[in-house]
């Protein structure tokens, strides 16, 4: 039962940082909490550091686990054209999960480089208007499956959650829109990916629903010139994720809804961009014994060159 | 050194003079909405010869080029640069940069 659940929180989990990995036009501030915003000109290149920790305890099942997944996701968007963006993000992570088991106290860990996922993004529809401006923009690619699924401590092979990669190859796809104004700005992400099945495990495929208000904090009234920018920040991340498979079969204890509301603060000047955020669950309605999150904590840096 | 200085001092002036008899581009730019939204234009106007100062006024959506004598923005160009950029050239108005008034 542990591995089951083990496996399929760290699916959730890896779905979670993935898509917002990945999730990133041209130059606006963008969110925190997924990637398929990140702007990026034509010819140029973006770079985002974005430091994650996720903890998930509140064991509903008996093996008070305390799960923590921490990861450094770098981000690399190119711009191919002013309307084609093409992405790339790479995590190197550091998962540690502790459990009772036998009536003792186990730990058990992984790190290393996760799995690579790239996407392009196209702007399908773009409407620019004195101080705003608003795009609409399907985007599609793939996870690859370049981090190691089959790490092993004294006790065996790591269970899924603890592995830093998944073996499989997931596509993924959606849609992000933005509107932006001088005072403030709006993202919504729609995305889906499709899990595939490496090492008799299928994660449950993953959807999710995010949306980022992003509004000037300072300075309050704007001058001539081009002052950095302070941005209060609210996101919402909805994700909902299928039941895992087992060899084929269905996993109870797997799949569900969460719901995080992040507050953040987001610095903006000409050349780069430091931010930081907190995904707070308000909402885990998850099958079986499937453990909650506790929290996301995400501090970042980006810049173009 | 008193050579070197002079020389400086020398090519500083002619700088001066140069973009002194140059010409104030002021182009109408839709979309800009935020400082980070600069740099990649900054860029590009950098990469053509003879640009100077760049200003941009996202409160009146403006970028202001300052380019030295012999050089010359043209609207296609402009078009092109700021699609590329992400963003959408509406219009733009050029002074001579010695005061004299422009088209």
């Amino acid at each position: 039962m542990s591995e089951a659940t083990d496996r399929h929180v760290a699916h959730v989990l890896l779905a979670a940082f993935i898509l917002p990995g990945v999730t990133a036009g041209p130059a606006w501030s963008a969110p925190i909490t997924f990637n398929t915003a990140l702007p990026v000109a034509q010819g140029e290149f973006l770079f985002r550091e974005q430091l994650i920790s996720n903890r998930s305890g509140d064991d509903p099942g008996t093996l008070d686990r305390k799960r923590t997944a921490n990861a450094a996701v770098s981000v690399l968007g190119y711009g191919v054209s002013g309307k084609l963006a093409v992405f790339g993000a790479l995590p190197y992570r550091d998962n540690t999960l502790r459990l009772t088991t036998g009536g003792q106290r186990v730990s058990r860990s992984a790190s290393g480089f996760g799995d690579l996922t790239v996407f392009g993004r196209y702007t399908l529809v773009q409407h620019d208007r004195p101080g705003r401006n608003f795009r609409i923009a399907p985007f599609a690619g793939i996870k690859a499956p370049s981090g190691d699924d089959d790490q092993r401590d004294t006790q065996g092979v790591l269970p899924a959650s603890v592995q830093v990669g998944s073996g499989s190859w997931d596509p993924l796809f959606g849609i992000v829109t933005t509107y932006q104004t001088l005072d403030y700005q709006l993202d919504a992400q729609l995305g889906y990916q499709v899990n595939t099945q490496a090492n008799d495990f299928e994660a449950g495929d993953v959807a999710r629903l995010d949306g980022s208000l992003q509004y000037r904090l300072w300075p309050r009234t704007l001058g001539s010139g081009l002052p950095a920018f302070l941005y209060g920040v609210i996101e919402a991340n909805l994700v909902y994720q299928q039941k895992n498979r087992i060899n084929s079969r269905s996993d109870p204890d797997s799949g569900g809804t969460r719901l995080f509301l992040t507050p953040g603060i987001q610095y903006v000047t000409r050349r780069w961009i430091t931010e930081a955020a907190v995904q707070v669950p308000v909402l885990q309605d998850l099958n079986g014994d499937a453990l909650e999150n506790d929290y996301i904590a995400r501090i970042s840096i980006r810049f173009n060159f | 050194m008193n050579k070197r200085i002079a020389l400086v001092i020398m090519s500083m002036l002619w700088s001066a003079m140069t973009f002194a008899a140059g010409t104030e581009y002021r182009m109408r730019v839709d979309g800009l909405a935020c400082p980070y939204c600069a740099y990649g234009i900054e860029k590009k106007l950098k990469a053509i010869d003879g640009v100077g100062k760049i200003d941009v006024n996202l409160n009146e959506g403006l970028v202001i080029v300052d380019v030295a004598e012999g050089t010359r923005l043209t609207e296609p160009q402009m078009k092109k640069l700021f699609q590329d950029s992400g963003f959408t050239y509406r219009s733009m108005t050029e002074t001579p940069l010695d005061g004299d008034a422009g088209k």
